[in-house]
């Protein structure tokens, strides 16, 4: 059968598997099995087990976990409220101050865990409630917060970043080093956003009343410094060349343990277990998906699937801008049913080959489709972001924090078109710090 | 069939807590690792390795516990949409198809263990640790999960849990 039929199809079945509400991971395990059998007969059955494995027997790979213990230990601790309520201490004159500290908090939070669900869950589980008491309404509340999180796996450590720097073959190092300015573009986006809208609405007001002296404004510092110190040290020991991404994410998750027994004398065994438990969960969750979408990656190699969707947009002829709209459009929608993770694994060894094709970089490419996985966080059916917001502020309907994400749903986009327009917001910091690519 | 329920819960509790003890322990071996390496400035041999392999075998064993504790993301857009009865239709559906799925996973998983337990097959590392102490984990996982899902489909069918575990909050006014 023609590849590309072969991959309409598998297509089709794996969107109807997803919408039947099957866990993923399964959904994408059992299109990968179904379309290898179709090929290759019951024989297929042989390469399974050997190839779930490979996807997964990765050095690399291994600092997702580590990074998520990290992000949850941070996350059972009060680091999450202290470093809003530090930015709000330093901001609360500024219109709006509170929701820039809240989304800034979320800023320094992505960096700590890479993970955008816990950035949202620590900083929201104080910030809206705070927000909420202060005046704003629920929409701009939790819409800040749903946005901010996504910074989660833009901002270095991320996540994704990792699964597209060992599925494309490039320096996770570069790539995490790529998310920092368009990270720190689109807080300035959402900020610049929350400011205008609370001071068109008059929020300053609520504000005013209030004052911290400096002394007030230093006495919190002390509490977050050892974690901003932290976020220091891995990227050091990251971009120094010093360690690898694993052994930067162990010995990071290590220390967080250690500095939130110390600092926030999280020492019960209970609370502790809980930590490891959901790190546990959501490292077994997110590499059973990276496992069976390597299943999935190896169906669609195998069935030439990849290489047939390559030349058919090869003979499409279509300029590259043209091109990078349509790949665009397609990485969004894909977004909005699958996890950043699978949509990556899934796409990126078709789709990369193809854009240095077109003469752009695959760097500049990892943290275009990163930004484009940050609007499907917001956006349902899977907004994985609203979800985590519904489940803590539960008086608030998913309707609401949708209608509050949605500029910054806008901001995103603004984002994507300013990254094509500028490239160098992306490649200027890794290549000015670790030269360019040769 | 209350035992039962308990029975497999409890193994996927156990195997649960297997997977986060093994997390711990690849925490810890990279860090012993990494003190090594740059601290004391020694060469280290089987620390990548063991890290790898223990991660990989938390996710296997890790896999059923996800499941009892609903962590596997999946698609609510459709289930929500529906009635109560074509829901119960669609997750007897859902369910089956990923228990179909795991029980697959844990024949071939287990031929690829029986392979290299038999043929003695180790890594081409210095270390070269035995490779079917590895492999194990994935039969084990995967039959596990499997008895999971039917445990979820029994529960579903006998009325004990709800489909999708969507409580219905229109029932009321319907």
């Amino acid at each position: 059968m023609d590849p590309l039929i072969l991959g309409l199809l598998a297509a089709v079945v794996l969107i109807m598997l997803l919408l039947s509400g099957m866990p993923v991971a399964f959904a994408l395990g059992f299109t990968a099995i179904f379309f290898l059998i179709i090929d290759d007969g019951i024989g297929a059955f042989d390469v399974v087990a050997d190839t779930l494995f490979a996807s997964l027997d990765e050095f690399a790979l291994l600092s997702i976990p580590m990074f998520l213990l990290m992000g949850s230990a941070i996350a059972a601790s009060r680091a999450g409220s202290d470093l809003y309520e530090a930015l709000d201490r330093w901001l609360y004159r500024i219109p709006g101050g509170l929701l820039i500290s809240n989304i800034g908090a979320c800023g320094v939070f992505a960096a700590l865990t890479g993970s955008s669900p816990a950035t949202c869950a620590a900083i929201g589980k104080m910030g809206i409630p705070e927000m909420r008491k202060r005046g704003y309404p629920a929409s701009l509340a939790t819409g800040a917060i749903a946005a901010g999180g996504t910074l989660g796996i833009l901002i270095p450590p991320s996540i994704t970043m990792i699964v597209y720097g060992i599925a494309t073959e490039t320096s996770i190092g570069r790539l995490f080093m790529a998310g920092v300015l368009p990270g720190a573009m689109l807080m300035l986006l959402f900020m610049s956003w929350s400011w205008f809208y609370a001071y068109k609405n008059g929020y300053h007001f609520v504000e005013r009343n209030k004052h911290y002296s400096l002394r007030d404004k230093f006495i919190v510092l002390p509490k977050i410094l050892p974690f901003l110190l932290l976020i220091v040290l891995v990227l050091w020991a990251l971009y120094g060349g010093v360690a690898t991404p694993s052994e930067a994410s162990g010995v990071g998750a290590f220390i967080s343990i250690i500095l939130v027994m110390i600092i926030y004398r999280v020492w019960q065994p209970s609370v502790l277990w809980e930590i490891v438990r959901s790190a546990t969960r959501e490292s077994v969750m997110l590499m059973m998906i990276i496992g069976m979408a390597g299943l999935f990656s190896y169906m669609m190699s195998s069935l030439y699937i990849t290489q047939g969707i390559a030349e058919w947009i090869a003979a499409m002829d279509v300029n590259k801008w043209q091109l990078l709209i349509y790949i665009n459009i397609f990485l969004l929608v894909a977004g909005l049913f699958l996890p950043p993770v699978a949509v990556i694994l899934m796409t990126s060894p078709t789709l990369v080959p193809i854009i240095t094709q077109a003469g752009f970089d695959p760097i500049w490419f990892g943290v275009m489709l990163t930004l484009n996985m940050e609007i499907g966080l917001i956006t349902p059916p899977v907004g994985l972001n609203l979800y985590v917001i519904n489940s803590i502020v539960k008086d608030v309907e998913l309707k609401t924090v949708l209608w509050g994400a949605l500029p910054f749903m806008l901001c995103l986009v603004f984002g994507i078109f300013l990254l094509t327009m500028f490239p160098a917001i992306a490649t200027w910091l890794p290549d000015y710090l670790m030269g360019p690519v040769n | 069939m209350n035992a039962l329920i308990r029975f497999i819960s409890g193994l996927s509790r156990l195997l649960g807590i297997l997977a986060a003890l093994l997390l711990i322990a690849g925490v810890l071996v990279v860090v012993q690792m990494v003190f090594l390496r740059y601290a004391l400035s020694e060469s280290t041999s089987w620390q990548t390795e063991f890290v790898t392999y223990a991660l990989i075998a938390s996710t296997f064993l890790g896999a059923p516990y996800v499941l009892l504790t609903r962590g596997h993301v999946n698609v609510e857009l459709v289930p929500l949409m529906l009635g109560p009865k074509s829901r119960f239709v669609l997750a007897l559906f859902a369910y089956s198809t990923s228990a179909l799925l795991c029980f697959i996973l844990t024949y071939y998983s287990y031929l690829f263990w029986y392979e290299a337990w038999s043929a003695g097959w180790t890594s081409d590392t210095v270390w070269g640790p035995k490779l079917w102490k590895i492999y194990l984990s994935m039969p084990v996982g995967f039959f596990v999960i499997s008895l999971q899902y039917l445990v979820d489909l029994l529960c579903l069918v006998t009325g004990r849990e709800l489909p999708f575990h969507i409580a219905d909050v229109n029932e009321e006014a319907a």
